[in-house]
C-alpha cells in the first residue's frame, strides 16, 4: 500500500491537469455527490476520515469545518498555497499537475461550510501556476462546477486567485487573510478565530486549508470514510507527500501511505531519494523543512515510520513532510546559521522576541561562523532562542528558536569545532572577495 | 495611467474582492510589469484606485520583497540559495552567476540589462540550483545552462531595447 | 454589578465588569502589569509580548456547571501551557491569572532585554528621558546587564522629519505601532505605516505633505519611547524642570485640557515659560487628546508683537493715566456707550464688564463675531448634562449640520468619527463636501445657505434619514453657520431645536444641541449677556463711546472701517496692537490666557478653570482687573481682587453657574481609563488631571423646563445674478488670525494655506479663470486675494473662500460677489 497516488494521480492518468481528461476519470463525481447531500453530512464523512491538514500542523480537517457557524450568510474558504518553507515543495507539483482535483476538493469544502467565496492564495512567486490555475478554474466555470448556482444547486461559490508578494509570514493563516485583505502580512490576535465572526477574511467566517489538504477530499467523499482509513494509521490516515531535498541522489515529491515507509525506505530505496550521493553517510534529518526540530540520522530515527505520531516520539514533527537530508560533510552549525538567515528575514516583525532575538541570533552566528566566536556563544544563542520560544504571537517565533536549540542538543559537537580550533568544516559559504567596480570591467571586456 | 491602459484587467481584479483594499497587491504588480519597479507615480495612482493613503501602499512594497522600490534591470535573477538549494551546490552557483556578470549581490549590471539577488526558498528545492527571472522559474541550472540563458536573453534584449 | 465576573488576579478574586481588559483590569486595582504596545484608546494587538501572564481557567463541571475541586479542596485551574498576553484578554468568569511568578518575571526580563538590544540607550539626551515608558519599566523589571555587543546594533537616521510637526528616532523605536494605530483608528488619517520587515521595521510617512493630519502631537504623546517628538519641544527641556500647569486651550468651542508645561527660562528673561502643551485626561471633553493647533499655538502668548503698554492717544501711558482717560470717556458719554467682546475674553472678564456698562447705564453687550447665533437655544436644548461625546455609539445618532467640523472643533471631529466607528448613525449635512464625510452613514447635500430649509424638510425630502435620527435612542446635533447669515444661523439653530424637541431628544444626556461657536467662550459671551444680535444693532447704530474687548473687529469684518468710522471714540483691550487699537483713544493691555488665570464656558456648556502658566509679558493685566479698576473710577465700587471674588459673584447673579465656584470646577475624581499615573506606561506626565474636570451648567430642558421654539422665519436665499456668484466663507483651522499668527512662523508656517478661493469648473471656466490663477474676490467692500482652485469642493454657482488666509478681511457671512483674474504683478507691487 505504500505508493498509492490519491494526490498525485497524474503517475496513472499523465494529463489529468487537463479539463476533459480529469472529467473523463470521474472528475468532479464527488461534487455532485457532495452536492447531493446536506452540507453537514459532508463534514461528517471528512471527520469519520480523520484526514489531518497538510499544512504543517495536522488539525483534523473535518472538525475545522465543524466550527463555522452556519448562522452567518457570508463564508469564506481560502486555499493555502503559500508553499513557502524551505524544502517544501509539493503545492507547487499539485497546482501544476492536478489542479482540478485540488478546486474540486476546495468547492466540497465550500459546500460544507456553505461558503460564498473560494480564495486560493498563492506565493507570489507561483506566478506562472496562477495563471494556469485561473485557466482551469474558468473550465470548472464553463462546467458548471464553480461559479453561479453550482450544478443547479441554487448554491453559488465563485474561486479566486490571489497572489501573495513574496513574505513566508503569509503562509501562517492569520497573516493570509491580513494580505488578501490588502495589509500587511502580519499575523492576527486570537480569539477571534478565523473560524468565528471577526476572526476570518473580512471578518467573515472562514476555513483555511493547505492545497495538499483539500486535494484528498474528493478521494474521501467519492471512497467514504473507511477506505481513507484503511490507508495509513489510525492517527494518521491517508497518504502524504513527502518533499525530499538536500543530499540525496534522487530529490522530489513521493507519495506514499503515512506510516507506510520509513524515512530510511524514503532516502535509500531505488523508488524515492536512492541514496546519498558519492556514497557518502547520512548525518542529519530536517523532518519538517527549515523550521522543525533537526534530529541525527540515527538508525532508530532511520528506521521511524512516517506518521504525525512518531516523529512526535523523536522530539521532533512531520509537520508538512518537507524532508531535508544532510550528508557526513555538512557542518550543522552552519545548517543553524542558514536557516537563522531565513527566518531573520521572514519574521513578520511584530513581535518583540521574533523581531529582535532572530536579528541578535543571526549577528552572534555570523560571529561565530566567521571564527570570531567566543566560548560563551552557544550558551548564549541556546538563551536567547530558549528566551524566544513560546514568547511569540504566532510560531514562526518558534520555528526559528527551533534550529538553534535541536542544533545545539544534537549536535554540540559542530558548534564546539567553531569555538575551539579553526576547524574548517564544509560545506561553508565560501569567502568571496569583494568585487565592486567589477562590473564596469567586465561589461568593458564584453 | 494604469487606470487607462489596463482598464480591463483592473476591473476585472477588483471584481473578485468585497473591498477595493484587497486590489493594491494584484494592482501593484501591474504596475510593476509597466515600469518595472513601483515608480512614486504610480504608488500614488494605486493609493488612488485603492482608496488608500500613499504611505500605506508603500508600506506594501516595503514588506513584500517581490516588490521593487528601485529600478531594477530588465531581467531581474533571483537566485535561490536556502537551505535545500544550497546543500546542492546554489551559493556556489550564485557565486558563478556573479562572476558572470561581474557584479554583486543586489547590483544591476551597467547595460542595465541584469540585476541578480539571492532570496530564501522558491519552492523547487529538488531542482536546485534554480532562479527566477522576471518571476519565471528556470531550474536544474548549472553555469553553462545559465551562460546560455544570458546569451539568449541578451540577444532578446537587443532585438528588443530596454526602454529609458 | 449588572455585567460583571469574577475574575483571579494573584490568588484574590475581583468582580470586574464583563469584558473589561486585563491590563485595565488589573490596573484599577492597583496590579500594574507592564506594556509597551497596549494603550487602553486603542485595539490591542499583542505585539511587544510584556504583557505575558501565567493564565488558566477555573475548571467547571460540564454537566453540573459546578466548580471542580482538587485534593485539597481548591478550585482545579487549566492552565494554557504558554504565557498569555494580558493586553489582548478580556475578562470572563472564572479567568485565573498569575502575574508575580518567576515565569513572568523572566518574560518581562527577556522581553525588555529584546527591546534593548536595539535600542541606543542614549537617555541622556533624549527628550522622553524622565517620563519614558521603556527607561520606567527597565528600572522595575529590566536585565542588569546588556549580553548584545554594542557594535552589533543597528545603526538608523535619527532624525526622520515625518512632517513640518514630528520627528522620528529611528534607532530609538520599538515598533510597537501606537503612533500608526493612533493615526488609524482614533483619527482616521492613516498616514503613517510600517515599512520593511522583521528588525528593519520602521516608520514612514511618505503623502504629500507627509505626516498631514491635525492631530499628529499626539503621536509623541502615545509613543513609549522618544522615538517621536516634536519640532517645538525636541531639546527644549528635560521633562524634570517642567512645572506643569492646568490650563484650557483657547482656540476653539472643546475646551481641551491641557497642561502647559512651563520652565523659568532664559529665553524669557528668567520668567515661568511656555515649553510644550500637552493634553490633559478629561474624559468628557477630550479624553487624552489635542490638535495641533492647541498644541503648537502657544506661541503667540509671547509674542514681541504684544501690546505691551497701555497706549493714549498713539502715545504710551502709565496706567493710572490711561485708566482715567478711559474712565473720563466713559463717564462723559452721557450712557451712550456700548461694549464689544471676542470668545478669548473669560466668563470673569466678561462679567466685569457687563458690570460696567451696566453701571454707565447701558445694556448693548455685543458678541465677536456676529456669525452665529441661537446659544440661548444652546441654553434650553443643548446637550444634556452628563453627556460624553466619547461614548456615543449604536443605536445613538449624530447630525452635522452647517460645519466643517474638523476645521471648526477638531476633538469633535474625532469623538464623532469613533462614535461612527462603534456603530452611531452619523448623518452630515452641507451644501460642500467636507472632511467629515469620510466618516458619514449619510451625507445630505442642500443649496448653498439652505440648512434651515434642508432641516425644516428633512421629513419631506429625507423621509428615511429624519425617521432613523428620531428613532435614535441619543441624537445630537451639531450646527455651524456655514454658508449662514445671523439669520440663516438664527433659523437653523430654531430648527435643529425642534427636531430635537419634537422628537423627544432633549433634557436628557447624549440629547440635543451643539453648536461650533467660534473661539473658545462663545457661550460664555451668552450667559453674560453678549449676543450676535446686539453687535449687528451697534454697528447700525454706534454708540458714542464703543470698548472692543479683544475683538479683532478690523481683521475680521470688511465694513468695520466704515462702521467704526460713526463711533466717536474706541476703548480697546487687545493683546495686540491691531488695527482697531491703533485708532483707538485709550488702547489697553490685556493678559493671554497663558499668563492669568479664569474660565471659560465651552461649547457643551462646561465651565473650566485654568490656571497661570506663564510670567507676565509688559504690563499687561487681566482684562477683568483692567476693567474693574476703571470701574472703581467710576464710583462702581472697589476694583474686584481676583478672578474667584468674580465668579462668586457671577455663581450669586447667574442661575447656570450657581455651582461654578473655583473650588467646584477644581475639583477631579478617578477617571477610567486610568491614564498617566506612576506607572507611566503611556508616556507624558501631563496627563495627570490636577485642575478639575469642570462642571457642566444645566440646560433649562435638563430642569424640566422645555422652550417652545416656535415657528422659523427662513431667510431669502441669496441670488447671485449672472456672472456673480455666491460667496461662502469657510473656516480653516490654521490661518492668520492674531490669536495663532505669531505661533506659526517657524513651525506651522508651510500647513498654513495661500489664500485660495475654491471654484467650480463650470463657474471658472465662464468667467475665464483656471486653476492656480490668481483672483480678486470682491464682495461689498471687501477685496480678498485668493489663488483660485477649480475643483470638485464648491457646487455650482458658489465660491467658497476661507476666513483669515488673506492679509485682508474677508466677508463675515454669505454674501453675493464678483471674481475676476488679476495679474500676478499685483503681488508684488
Ligand atoms: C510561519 C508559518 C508559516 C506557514 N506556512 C504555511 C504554508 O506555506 N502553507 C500551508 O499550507 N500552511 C502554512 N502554515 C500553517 C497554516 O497556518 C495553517 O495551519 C494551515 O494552512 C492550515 O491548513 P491545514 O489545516 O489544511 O493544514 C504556516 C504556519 C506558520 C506559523
Ligand atoms: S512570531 Fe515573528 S513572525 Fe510571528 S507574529 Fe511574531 S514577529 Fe511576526
Ligand atoms: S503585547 Fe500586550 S502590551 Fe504589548
Amino acid at each position: 500500500m505504500a505508493s498509492q497516488n490519491i494526490i498525485f494521480r497524474e503517475k496513472d492518468v499523465p494529463d489529468i491537469r487537463e479539463y476533459d481528461v480529469y472529467v473523463k476519470n470521474g472528475g468532479y463525481e464527488a461534487l455532485k455527490k457532495a452536492l447531493s447531500v446536506k452540507p453537514s453530512e459532508v463534514i461528517d464523512v471528512v471527520k469519520a476520515a480523520n484526514l489531518r491538514g497538510r499544512g504543517g500542523a495536522g488539525f483534523p480537517t473535518g472538525v475545522k469545518w465543524s466550527f463555522i457557524p452556519q448562522t452567518e450568510p457570508v463564508k469564506y474558504v481560502v486555499v493555502n498555497a503559500d508553499e513557502s518553507e524551505t524544502g517544501t515543495f509539493k503545492d507547487r507539483q499539485i497546482l501544476e499537475n492536478n489542479p482540478h482535483q485540488l478546486i474540486e476538493g476546495a468547492m466540497i469544502a465550500a459546500w460544507a461550510i456553505q461558503a460564498t467565496a473560494v480564495y486560493v492564495y498563492l506565493r507570489g512567486e507561483f506566478w506562472d501556476v496562477a495563471h494556469e490555475l485561473d485557466k482551469h478554474i474558468e473550465e470548472a466555470v464553463a462546467g458548471g462546477f464553480v461559479g453561479d448556482n453550482v450544478l443547479g444547486s441554487g448554491w453559488s461559490c465563485m474561486v479566486y486567485t490571489h497572489l501573495g508578494a513574496g513574505a513566508y509570514i503569509c503562509g501562517e493563516e492569520s497573516a493570509l487573510l491580513e494580505s488578501l485583505e490588502g495589509k500587511l502580512g502580519m499575523p492576527r490576535v486570537r480569539p477571534p478565530f478565523p473560524a468565528n465572526k471577526g476572526g476570518g477574511l473580512y471578518a467573515e467566517p472562514t476555513v483555511i486549508n493547505n492545497v495538499e489538504t483539500l486535494t484528498n477530499v474528493p478521494w474521501i467523499i467519492t471512497n467514504g470514510a473507511d477506505a481513507y482509513r484503511a490507508i495509513g494509521t489510525e492517527q494518521s490516515p491517508g497518504t502524504k507527500i513527502f518533499c525530499l531535498s538536500g543530499q540525496v541522489n534522487k530529490p522530489g515529491n513521493y507519495e506514499a501511505a503515512l506510516g507506510g515507509i520509513t524515512f530510511r525506505q524514503l532516502i535509500f530505496d531505488e523508488a524515492y531519494g536512492g541514496g546519498i550521493p558519492g556514497g557518502k553517510q547520512i548525518k542529519a534529518i530536517l523532518p519538517s523543512g527549515g523550521s522543525g526540530p533537526i534530529i541525527p540520522a540515527t538508525d532508530e530515527v532511520l528506521d521511524t515510520p512516517l506518521t504525525y505520531e512518531d516523529l512526535q516520539k523523536l522530539n521532533s514533527i512531520l509537520g508538512s513532510a518537507s524532508i531535508i537530508v544532510m550528508d557526513e560533510t555538512v557542518d550543522i552549525t552552519w545548517v543553524a546559521a542558514k536557516v537563522t538567515k531565513f527566518f531573520r528575514h521572514e519574521s513578520c516583525g511584530k513581535c518583540t522576541p521574533c523581531r529582535e532575538g532572530t536579528y541578535w541570533l543571526d549577528k552572534v552566528l555570523d560571529r561565530i561562523m566567521s571564527g570570531q566566536g567566543k566560548p560563551t556563544d552557544v550558551d548564549l544563542i541556546d538563551n536567547i532562542a530558549k528566551n524566544m520560544q513560546g514568547f511569540t504571537l504566532c510560531a514562526l517565533g518558534d520555528f526559528a528558536a527551533n534550529p538553534i536549540i535541536h542544533t545545539i542538543k544534537n549536535f554540540p559537537d559542530d558548534f564546539k569545532a567553531h569555538l575551539t580550533a579553526d576547524s574548517a568544516v564544509m560545506p561553508t559559504e565560501p569567502a568571496r572577495p569583494a568585487r565592486r567596480g567589477a562590473a564596469a570591467a567586465a561589461s568593458g571586456a564584453d | 495611467m494604469l487606470a487607462e491602459k489596463y482598464a480591463e484587467r483592473i476591473d476585472k481584479i477588483f471584481a473578485k474582492y468585497p473591498t477595493k483594499r484587497s486590489a493594491v497587491m494584484p494592482l501593484l504588480f501591474i504596475a510593476q510589469e509597466e515600469y518595472g519597479w513601483i515608480t512614486p507615480e504610480s504608488l500614488v495612482e494605486v493609493a488612488e484606485l485603492c482608496d488608500l493613503d500613499p504611505t500605506q501602499v508603500r508600506s506594501i512594497t516595503g514588506f513584500y520583497t517581490m516588490y521593487s522600490e528601485k529600478p531594477k534591470g530588465k531581467y531581474w535573477l533571483q537566485v535561490c540559495t536556502d537551505l535545500a538549494c544550497a546543500l546542492r551546490g546554489a551559493d556556489e552557483f550564485h557565486h558563478q552567476l556573479l562572476d558572470t556578470l561581474g557584479i554583486e549581490d543586489g547590483e544591476t549590471t551597467e547595460d542595465g540589462l541584469f540585476t541578480v539577488e539571492h532570496v530564501m526558498c522558491l519552492a523547487a528545492c529538488d531542482k536546485a540550483p534554480m532562479l527566477q527571472c522576471n518571476f519565471h522559474f528556470h531550474e536544474n541550472l548549472d553555469l553553462d545552462k545559465v551562460n546560455a540563458l544570458i546569451a539568449q536573453w541578451r540577444a532578446e534584449a537587443n532585438a528588443a531595447p530596454v526602454n529609458g | 454589578m449588572a455585567n460583571s465576573v469574577k475574575i483571579y488576579i494573584d490568588d484574590q478574586m475581583y468582580e470586574v465588569p464583563a469584558g473589561t481588559n486585563l491590563v485595565d483590569a488589573a490596573k484599577f486595582i492597583g496590579n500594574d502589569i507592564p506594556v509597551f504596545c497596549y494603550h487602553p484608546k486603542m485595539k490591542p494587538v499583542g505585539m511587544c509580548r510584556m504583557c505575558l501572564v501565567e493564565m488558566g481557567n477555573i475548571v467547571k463541571d460540564r454537566s453540573t456547571g459546578e466548580v471542580t475541586l482538587d485534593e485539597s479542596g481548591n478550585p482545579q485551574i487549566r492552565w494554557f501551557p504558554k504565557l498569555q498576553t494580558a493586553c489582548t484578554t478580556v475578562a470572563t468568569d472564572g479567568l485565573v491569572i498569575r502575574t508575580n511568578t518567576q515565569a513572568v518575571d523572566d518574560a518581562r526580563v527577556n522581553v525588555l532585554e529584546f527591546l534593548l538590544t536595539s535600542h541606543p540607550l542614549d537617555c541622556p539626551i533624549c527628550d522622553k528621558g524622565g517620563e519614558c515608558p521603556l527607561q520606567n519599566l527597565t528600572m522595575r523589571h529590566g536585565p542588569g546587564t546588556s549580553r548584545m555587543v554594542f557594535e552589533d546594533k543597528m545603526r538608523l537616521d535619527k532624525q526622520v522629519a515625518l512632517g513640518d510637526l514630528i520627528f522620528l528616532d529611528e534607532e530609538r523605536c520599538i515598533q510597537c505601532a501606537r503612533c500608526i494605530r493612533f493615526q488609524d483608528e482614533i483619527v482616521g488619517d492613516p498616514v503613517l505605516a510600517f515599512h520593511e520587515r522583521a528588525r528593519a521595521l520602521q516608520i514612514i510617512a511618505v503623502g504629500d505633505p507627509p505626516f498631514d493630519s491635525n492631530f499628529s502631537g499626539n503621536t509623541t504623546d502615545v509613543c513609549p519611547v522618544g522615538a517621536l517628538t516634536t519640532t517645538d519641544f525636541r531639546f527644549g527641556a528635560r521633562p524634570w524642570e517642567l512645572t506643569p500647569v492646568p490650563t484650557i486651550c483657547p482656540h476653539c468651542p472643546v475646551g481641551c485640557n491641557v497642561t502647559a508645561n512651563t520652565r523659568l527660562d532664559r529665553d524669557f528673561e528668567g520668567r515661568a515659560m511656555i515649553k510644550r502643551m500637552m493634553p490633559r485626561q478629561n474624559e468628557q471633553v477630550n479624553e487624552i487628546w489635542m490638535c495641533d493647533k492647541g498644541r503648537f499655538g502657544h506661541h503667540f502668548s509671547r509674542s514681541s508683537e504684544r501690546l505691551m503698554q497701555p497706549v493714549v492717544g498713539g502715545s504710551t501711558s502709565a496706567w493710572d493715566d490711561a485708566l482715567n482717560a478711559a474712565a473720563d470717556l466713559l463717564r462723559n458719554a452721557g450712557g451712550d456707550v456700548a461694549a464689544i467682546a471676542g470668545s478669548m475674553m473669560t466668563n470673569e472678564d466678561l462679567w466685569t464688564l457687563r458690570q460696567m456698562l451696566n453701571g454707565l447705564g447701558s445694556q448693548r453687550l455685543g458678541a465677536w463675531s456676529p456669525t452665529h447665533a441661537g446659544a440661548d437655544l444652546v441654553a434650553q436644548v443643548g446637550v444634556g448634562a452628563g453627556t460624553n461625546l466619547t461614548t456615543l455609539g449604536a443605536d445613538d445618532a449624530v447630525l452635522i449640520i452647517a460645519s466643517d467640523l474638523e476645521e471648526e472643533a477638531p476633538i469633535w471631529r474625532l469623538n464623532v468619527k469613533q462614535a461612527h466607528d462603534r456603530g452611531a448613525y452619523v448623518v452630515v449635512a452641507n451644501a460642500r463636501d467636507t472632511r467629515m464625510d469620510a466618516f458619514a452613514s449619510t451625507t445630505l447635500r442642500y443649496g448653498t445657505g439652505q440648512a434651515a430649509a434642508a432641516l425644516q424638510n428633512l421629513r419631506a425630502d429625507n423621509a428615511e434619514v429624519a425617521q432613523a435620527l428620531a428613532d435614535a435612542t441619543n441624537l445630537i446635533i451639531i450646527a455651524g453657520a456655514e454658508g449662514l447669515t445671523l439669520d440663516g444661523s438664527r433659523a437653523l439653530m430654531q430648527s435643529a431645536a425642534n427636531f430635537l424637541i419634537e422628537t423627544g431628544h432633549v433634557g436628557k444626556p447624549q440629547n440635543g444641541l451643539l453648536a461650533t461657536f467660534p473661539g473658545a467662550n462663545g457661550m460664555g459671551l451668552f450667559y453674560m449677556g453678549f449676543t450676535p444680535e446686539t453687535t449687528l444693532d451697534i454697528t447700525q447704530n454706534p454708540p458714542k463711546v464703543l470698548i472692543l474687548a479683544q475683538a479683532d473687529v478690523r481683521y475680521d469684518d470688511p465694513a468695520a472701517a466704515e462702521w467704526l468710522s460713526r463711533v466717536e471714540t474706541v476703548i480697546s483691550l487687545s493683546l495686540f496692537p491691531d488695527e482697531a487699537t491703533q485708532s483707538a483713544a485709550v488702547a489697553l493691555p490685556i493678559q493671554s490666557f497663558a499668563e492669568r488665570d479664569g474660565t471659560y464656558t465651552n461649547g457643551a456648556r462646561r465651565v473650566q478653570r485654568f490656571y497661570t502658566a506663564q510670567g507676565p509679558l509688559g504690563e499687561a493685566l487681566p482684562a477683568w482687573q483692567v476693567i474693574s479698576r476703571i470701574g472703581e473710577r467710576l464710583e462702581q465700587g472697589r476694583a474686584k481682587a481676583s478672578a474667584a471674588a468674580v465668579m462668586l459673584e457671577i455663581t450669586q447673579s447667574i442661575p447656570a453657574f450657581a455651582g461654578m465656584r473655583y473650588n467646584e470646577l477644581g475639583k477631579v475624581e478617578p477617571q477610567f481609563p486610568e491614564i498617566g499615573g506612576d506607572d507611566l506606561y503611556y508616556g507624558g506626565t501631563a496627563y495627570n488631571n490636577t485642575g478639575g474636570l469642570g462642571v457642566q451648567a444645566p440646560t433649562s430642558a435638563d430642569e424640566g423646563s422645555v422652550p417652545a421654539v416656535g415657528a422659523v422665519e427662513l431667510p431669502k436665499a441669496q441670488k447671485a445674478k449672472k456672472g456673480d456668484l455666491v460667496v461662502v466663507p469657510t473656516t480653516k483651522l490654521y490661518n492668520h488670525e492674531r490669536t495663532f499668527e505669531p505661533s506659526i512662523h517657524e513651525m506651522m508656517g508651510r500647513r498654513v494655506a495661500e489664500s485660495y478661493v475654491q471654484l467650480n469648473a463650470a463657474d471658472a471656466q465662464k468667467l475665464n479663470i483656471q486653476d492656480g490663477d490668481l483672483v480678486q474676490v470682491t464682495v461689498g467692500s471687501a477685496a480678498v486675494r485668493a489663488r483660485a482652485r477649480v475643483n470638485g469642493a464648491a457646487p455650482e454657482g458658489t465660491a467658497l473662500l476661507p476666513r483669515h488666509l488673506a492679509d485682508t478681511a474677508s466677508p463675515l457671512t454669505i454674501g453675493v460677489g464678483q471674481i475676476s483674474k488679476i495679474s500676478e504683478l499685483v503681488v508684488e507691487g
